[in-house]
C-alpha cells in the first residue's frame, strides 16, 4: 500500500475516532452539568460557564485530530 | 443569550482550567503540527481551494500573473481583518462621539453590547476585572466580527487562517505574563510557577512542579490558536461542502442557480462563531484570574 492510498484510508478512520472520544467525554461533561442544573436551578451561571470551557477543552482533542488531519490531506496525490 | 446567566463568580473554573488539565500531552504534536501548516500555508500562497470565493481571492484571480497578484493571495485574511478592525472602531467612535442622555436606538445597540460584555467579565474578575476589559472586550467583539465575516457572501474569516489565530494567542500569552509580572513581582511569579510552595514537602515537590507549570503555559497559546482555528475552518469548509452539493445536484439540469443546501449550516456557523469568540474571550479571562494575586480571598471573610 503506498502513502497516498494509506493516508486516505487512516485520516477519515482517525477523525472518526477523535470524535468518537470527544462525543464519550461531551456526555459526561453535559449530561452532569444538565444533571446539576436541574438539581440546583439557582447556580445555571456558574455551571453553565465551567461547563463551556470543559466542553472547550475536551472538543479541542478532535480539533487537534481534524488539523493533523489538514495537514497530511496535502499529501495525498 | 448566554450573557444574562453566565454573570455569576465561579468557583469551579478555578478547578477546571488547572495548568496540568491543559492539555499539555498535546504540546509538542499539535506544535509541530502547527508549524507544517503554516509551512504549507505559505507554499500555497494562501489558495485555499476548499473556501467560498472571497472578493479579494476573485479581484486576484481575475488580474495577470504578477507581484500584485502574488501579494493580494498571500495577504488576503490580513486585508480582511484589517478591515474588520477599521469597521469596529468606526462604529465605536460613531456611538461614543456623542453620547446622549436618552440613547436612541444605535447608541442602545452599542451600550447593550458594550454592558453585556462587561457585565461578563466583571462577574468572573471581580471589580478588579475592570482595568483588564478593554482588552478582554475588543478580544470579543474582533474575533466575533472576524468570525462572522466568513458567513458574509464574499467574505473570508481571517480567523480561518493560523497566523491570524497564532496572533491573537500570542496576544493573550504576552498581556497575562505581563500583568503576572507587574502584579506578583518577579520573586512571586517564579513563585507561583512553582506552585506557591509553604511546607517542606511543597518545597522539595517544587521543581517538578515549575517544569509542569511551566509546559502548561506554553501549551496554552497552542491550545487557544488551534482551537479558534479549527473550528472557524471546519465552518467555512462545511459551508462550502453543502453551497457545492446543491450546485452539482442541478448542474446535470443546465441550472445557473443551486439548491441553498448552505441554509441550515448558517445558522449554525452562527452559533459556533459566538461561541467560540466566547471561549477564547473566557479562557483569556481565566488565564489572567488564575495569575492575579490571592490577597482577595482573605479580605472576602470580613
Amino acid at each position: 500500500m503506498d502513502t497516498s492510498s494509506a493516508l486516505s484510508l487512516a485520516l477519515p478512520i482517525g477523525l472518526g475516532l477523535a470524535a468518537i472520544g470527544s462525543g464519550i467525554g461531551l456526555n459526561g461533561a453535559i449530561g452532569k452539568a444538565m444533571e446539576a442544573i436541574g438539581r440546583q436551578p439557582e447556580a445555571t451561571g456558574k455551571i453553565q460557564t465551567a461547563m463551556i470551557i470543559g466542553a472547550a477543552l475536551i472538543e479541542a482533542l478532535t480539533i487537534y485530530a481534524f488539523v493533523t488531519v489538514f495537514l497530511l490531506m496535502g499529501k495525498i496525490q | 443569550m448566554l450573557f444574562p446567566t453566565l454573570i455569576e463568580r465561579l468557583g469551579a473554573v478555578r478547578l477546571l482550567s488547572e495548568p496540568a488539565h491543559e492539555a499539555a500531552h498535546a504540546a509538542a504534536d499539535t506544535a509541530h503540527a502547527a508549524l507544517g501548516v503554516a509551512h504549507e500555508a505559505a507554499h500555497d500562497g494562501g489558495h485555499a481551494a476548499h473556501e467560498l470565493p472571497s472578493l479579494i481571492g476573485l479581484i486576484a484571480r481575475s488580474m495577470s500573473d504578477g507581484p500584485a497578484k502574488s501579494f493580494l493571495l498571500e495577504w488576503e485574511g490580513m486585508i480582511y481583518a484589517l478591515a474588520i478592525a477599521a469597521l469596529i472602531i468606526f462604529i465605536a467612535q460613531l456611538a461614543a462621539r456623542n453620547p446622549k442622555m436618552i440613547p436612541g436606538r444605535f447608541q442602545n445597540v452599542v451600550e447593550m453590547v458594550v454592558e453585556g460584555v462587561s457585565n461578563f467579565i466583571m462577574g468572573i474578575l471581580g471589580p478588579e476585572g475592570k482595568r483588564f476589559l478593554p482588552f478582554l472586550g475588543s478580544l470579543f467583539v474582533y474575533i466575533l466580527a472576524m468570525n462572522l465575516s466568513g458567513v458574509v457572501p464574499l467574505g473570508k474569516s481571517p480567523t480561518a487562517s493560523l497566523n491570524t489565530t497564532i496572533a491573537l494567542a500570542l496576544c493573550v500569552f504576552v498581556y497575562v505574563h505581563f500583568i503576572a509580572l507587574t502584579r506578583n513581582g518577579p520573586v512571586g511569579y517564579f513563585k507561583h510557577l512553582a506552585g506557591n510552595p509553604k511546607s517542606g514537602v511543597e518545597w522539595a515537590f517544587a521543581p517538578l512542579m515549575f517544569v509542569i507549570h511551566t509546559i502548561g503555559e506554553i501549551s496554552r497559546p497552542v491550545s487557544l490558536s488551534l482551537r479558534l482555528f479549527g473550528n472557524v475552518t471546519g465552518e467555512d469548509v462545511l459551508l462550502f461542502a453543502f453551497c457545492s452539493l446543491g450546485v452539482t445536484t442541478l448542474a446535470a439540469v443546465g441550472s445557473p442557480v443551486g439548491i441553498p443546501f448552505q441554509v441550515p449550516f448558517i445558522l449554525l456557523a452562527f452559533l459556533t462563531s459566538f461561541i467560540q469568540a466566547l471561549v477564547f474571550t473566557l479562557l483569556s479571562t481565566i488565564y489572567i484570574l488564575l495569575w492575579l494575586p490571592h490577597e482577595e480571598h482573605a479580605e472576602a471573610h470580613h
